[in-house]
């Protein structure tokens, strides 16, 4: 029978929630302020070994040998892996489009600086660094691409020599008369950009312990896993395994922001344990490691876009090419990432035709990857940018430019030209909140105030989607091999009533157990505290994906509302029976099932269950003595896509306005944060203050994007960022106390009505900062189209002129 | 071996001897010596902090110390702080839990050692002390909004039970 997932909090089987939309204190957080979490690198398994991983010096060079004898003989050394084991045992790893994926290890050459070449397992993390120092690697250094001019260049050196080529991914995408809408515009304005590779740098790197089985032939990994059977399915085609002798324990996490995982790491220490009879590898990448090659660099990207207006500032067109240097290899999904902006193209506006020319590069710079908001970050600051150079061409207020366009609130569902549909949104009532909440109009007479004093004072004003919760279609859309996306979770009631939840996942900070212990408590009528969150491994767990996509406190609360709504029909049938009744007058109300129009007669959760397990005597005909149900969740209604990428692809679509004013300092290029107001509309919150810490964490990663961080690679493709005094991520200094509100327009279609806000405000931030500085040197005639809009480059700007 | 060392030392008010090897770091002493995996590593080069501990009462990164030089030192770390009979957690921690001054609770254990040098030095800090003091720590989830009101709420509490 099909199980409707309540849509609002109102259908759930109690007279009040007393958990959901609370900002309640979260489960997991007395474990991690004692600091007694299990991160992975504080467990150890006897007879350990550790690993530790040399590294190319080289973006581009050809191994000519290798010498490993010296490193083997050192005391402790108990096993040193090379291309030539790897080439033997693995496969190259699958999650790139056929031809574009890396071994795990380099064979025969290297493609970037820090791609490990040789890697040594010994009895500690020191004696093993010891040893990598006796390896003696020999190169033919060969020419490297640095960029993707270079890199499509003809005759230029090829990344992979079993292509023709170092173009990855090349196509375009035509939704509506994109040509004719240009050709009919008053107006065209556009313009280029360049966004710097950034990166997510949680503050725990990655690491792992694995153990290889060899007489099952089987491979156990523990570790810092996002997205658990997702990584199973991948170590299982690397390493030449059956998927179900590839076991994942996911171990709690500390941040993630979608790099997390390490496919490379996790197949190097296997092969390492294969290599030492089954003992237990552990990897702990280091941070150097992590800024040189590790998973999350991401965006490395040149843009080109216009966008067609109407003399009204009716914006009828958006065409945007994009460049995107992948860097050595497709392994991290980068195509994926380029192609995400389908589900917000024309972001909260009314744009009736929109064009996409998407060109993915192969170069000698480090593997790009997934990291939070995963393409929509620089493709919003360019359409937010254009919208703001056409408000000022237009001599309009840049909000007023953004109210005029939006889609308003009648229009939903909306179907965006890229396919995607919106579900719910009230744009222009987000953009009044916030106008009122930021006092926009003392805003821009101080800044009127300022200019006449000679300060550069500008303000931003930028509106944004956020897709979340998305399906496997968003793979389909560029060819990639996907999988589905569902979520499963079992909930238990043990004898004494003590709940049990257990999901496919493990904590990475987003506080997906708490609101997995909100939404049980509520519908089952029990004390939060009565409620347990566990991970289970891959080899029982439920189907599930994990965080991603701005999906997770969605899709876990949609697949614990299933496995209630099955336990309730359970617990209907057993109390029936025992009542002697019809299992139809019988009803769940407050955590006890008892008689519709008699309260009185019925009994707790907790009793049911008891009976259950203890009396197989009092259960009617068919009930097995369980009282435990599983649900898998998937997003409904999804499609197929179409030729032009169409379709369905994300079930939610938040929104949120940005108004933030600047100031930039003449003398150093500096740009401070003089106020920042933020509204969002992410549908029911169901842990309000997890909304918030969600969305500040993204204005802070925002404002790393738009004005510090930077993967910087010098002429030769090395990279001069290393540490994290070379990478800088903002301090409590740099990250504006930002003041917020919200309005609640809930997802007619998602459960209980909330929407996916994970990513939140790393969409929206670093276009609202770009936009505001541009505001600030407007009256010098002067504007940034690169970002990180760094100290450096502003005082170079500025400087250039005078 | 010669690089070897014996070292005396109290830790969250247990004594310990162990020999060392000379180049052995603080943080990995504690964490994999002693067993205390609360004080975390996040770069290995000084700069996040999340390896914070209190040395002598005074904050000091773990990462940067070699194990020798804590030899006769007095070390506090974050498994310290908690009522060892009750479990009840430090007027701190409870302040980070109750301010949701945290999100993977990877950076935390620094940012609360942080904070008890600050209020023992300072009970009632403005927020631009309070910033000053944390400036120091990285934290990559949180924007540090949270964390501010957690050191705010933190100290109000322990002021009200002083002055009570
Ligand atoms: S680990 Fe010590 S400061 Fe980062
Ligand atoms: S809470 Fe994750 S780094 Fe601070």
């Amino acid at each position: 029978m099909a199980i409707d997932i309540p849509t609002r909090t109102d259908q759930l089987p109690t007279s009040a929630t007393r958990f959901i939309g609370k900002a309640v204190n979260r489960i997991e957080d007395p474990a991690l302020v004692s600091g007694t979490v299990e991160f992975i690198d504080n467990l150890s398994l006897p007879g350990m070994l550790h690993c530790a991983i040399l590294r190319s010096p080289h973006p581009h060079a050809r191994i000519t040998g290798i010498d490993v004898s010296a490193a083997l003989a050192l005391p402790g050394v108990e096993a040193v892996l090379t291309g030539e084991d790897v080439e033997r045992w693995c496969d190259p790893c699958f999650t790139a489009p056929e031809g574009w994926g890396n071994y795990c290890l380099a064979v025969g050459k290297v493609r970037f600086v820090g791609e490990p070449v040789v890697a040594v397992a010994a009895t500690s993390r020191y004696i093993a660094e010891d040893a990598l120092e006796l390896v003696q690697v020999e190169y033919d250094l060969l020419d490297p691409v640095c960029n993707p001019d270079e890199a499509m260049a003809p005759g230029a050196p090829l990344v992979f020599e079993n292509r023709a080529t170092n173009v990855i991914q090349s196509r375009t995408y035509t939704w509506g008369e994109v040509d004719r809408v240009f050709a009919e515009a008053d107006r065209i304005v556009s313009r280029q950009f360049r966004w710097n590779r950034v990166g997510a740098n949680p503050t725990e790197t990655f690491g792992c312990i694995c153990q290889w089985d060899l007489a099952d032939n089987s491979l156990t990994c523990r570790g810092a896993y996002q997205t658990p059977r997702f990584m199973g399915i991948g170590r299982a085609a690397s390493l030449r395994l059956p998927a179900n002798k590839v076991k994942i324990i996911s171990h709690a996490q500390g941040g993630g922001f979608g790099g997390k995982g390490g496919p490379r790491g996790t197949d190097i220490a296997a092969l390492l344990s294969r290599k030492t009879d089954g003992r237990p590898v552990k990897y702990i990448e280091d941070r150097m490691e992590y800024l040189l090659a590790g998973g999350g660099q991401s965006w490395d990207r040149y843009y080109d876009a216009a966008i067609a207006l109407k003399a009204d500032g009716t914006v009828t067109g958006f065409k945007v090419r994009l460049v995107d240097d992948q860097g050595a290899g497709a392994e991290g999904y980068g195509t994926i990432s380029a192609a995400k902006p389908l589900a917000a193209f024309t972001g909260n506006y009314r744009i009736e035709a929109a064009f996409y020319d998407l060109t993915l590069v192969a170069t000698n710079r480090a593997p790009t990857y997934p990291y939070r908001g995963y393409g929509p970050p620089p493709h919003n600051l360019v359409l937010e940018s254009l919208m703001d150079v056409a408000a000022r061409e237009l001599a309009l207020d840049p909000a007023e430019l953004r109210r005029r366009n939006y889609i308003g609130p009648e229009q939903f569902p909306y179907t965006v030209p890229s396919g995607n549909e919106y579900d719910s949104g009230n744009y222009a009532g987000v953009l009044d909140r916030v106008l009122e909440l930021a006092d926009y109009k003392s805003l821009r007479q101080s800044q009127a105030k300022a200019r006449t004093e000679g300060r550069l004072v500008g303000i931003g004003v930028v509106s944004t989607v956020e897709p979340g919760v998305f399906d496997w279609n968003a793979y389909a859309t560029v060819g990639v091999p996907g999988v589905g996306v569902p979520e499963g979770v079992k909930v238990g009631i043990d004898v004494f009533g003590g709940v049990t939840v257990a999901v496919g996942f493990n904590l990475q900070g987003q506080g997906q157990f708490t609101v997995a212990a909100q939404v049980v408590a509520d519908y089952l009528g029990v004390e939060m505290n009565t409620v347990k969150v566990t991970t289970a491994s891959t080899d029982v767990a439920l189907p599930h994906f994990g965080q991603g996509g701005s999906r997770l406190g969605v899709a876990v609360t949609g697949a614990i509302l299933g496995a209630c709504e099955k336990l309730r029909g359970i617990f209907c049938r057993v109390v029936a029976h025992v009542m002697q009744t019809d299992p139809e007058q019988i009803e769940l109300l407050n955590g006890r099932l008892q008689m519709k129009g008699a309260p009185a007669h019925g009994m707790s959760i907790a009793e049911v269950a008891g009976l259950m397990l203890s009396r197989s005597d009092l259960l009617p005909p068919g009930v097995e003595p369980c009282p435990e149900a599983s649900f898998v969740w998937v997003s409904p209604n999804r499609n197929l896509p179409d030729d032009q990428g169409r379709c369905r692809s994300y079930l939610t679509a938040a929104a949120a306005t940005h108004v933030v004013q600047v100031e930039i300092d003449r003398d150093t290029g500096q740009v401070a944060i003089l106020g920042y107001y933020i509204v969002d509309d992410c549908g029911t919150r169901l842990n309000p203050a997890s909304v918030e810490g969600q969305l500040q964490g993204g204005v802070a990663q925002g404002v790393g994007a738009a004005l510090y961080e930077e993967y910087v690679y010098d002429a030769q493709c090395q990279p001069l960022v290393s540490t994290f005094v070379d990478y800088l991520v903002p301090s409590i200094h740099e990250v504006p106390m930002t003041v917020k509100d919200h309005l609640v327009t809930p997802s007619p279609i998602a459960p209980l009505g909330a929407k996916g806000c994970g990513e939140g405000a790393i969409h929206t931030t670093p276009a609202a900062l770009l936009c505001a500085i541009n505001d600030a040197l407007a009256p010098l005639g002067l504007e940034c189209r690169e970002t990180p809009a760094s100290p450096r480059r502003l005082w170079q700007l500025l400087h250039d002129k005078a | 071996m010669s690089n070897r060392k014996t070292i005396r030392l109290t830790v969250n008010g247990r004594h310990y001897e162990r020999e060392v090897e000379a180049r052995l770091t603080l943080a990995d002493f504690i964490r994999h010596e002693l067993h205390l995996g609360g004080t975390h590593v996040g770069c290995e080069h000084g700069i996040c902090g999340a390896c914070t501990i209190l040395i002598d009462g005074s904050s000091a990164r773990a990462c940067l110390t070699l194990a020798v030089q804590a030899d006769g030192a007095n070390i506090t770390t974050v498994e310290g702080l908690r009522n060892r009979e009750t479990g009840q957690l430090h007027p701190i921690q409870q302040a980070f839990v109750d301010a949701h001054g945290l999100q993977c609770g990877f950076c935390t254990p620094g940012f609360i050692m942080t904070t008890l040098e600050l209020l023992g030095e300072n009970p009632d800090p403005t927020d631009e002390e309070i910033k000053e003091a944390l400036g120091g720590n990285l934290c990559r989830c949180t924007g540090y909004q949270s964390i501010l009101d957690s050191v705010r709420l933190a100290a109000s509490r322990i002021n009200t039970a002083t002055a009570a």
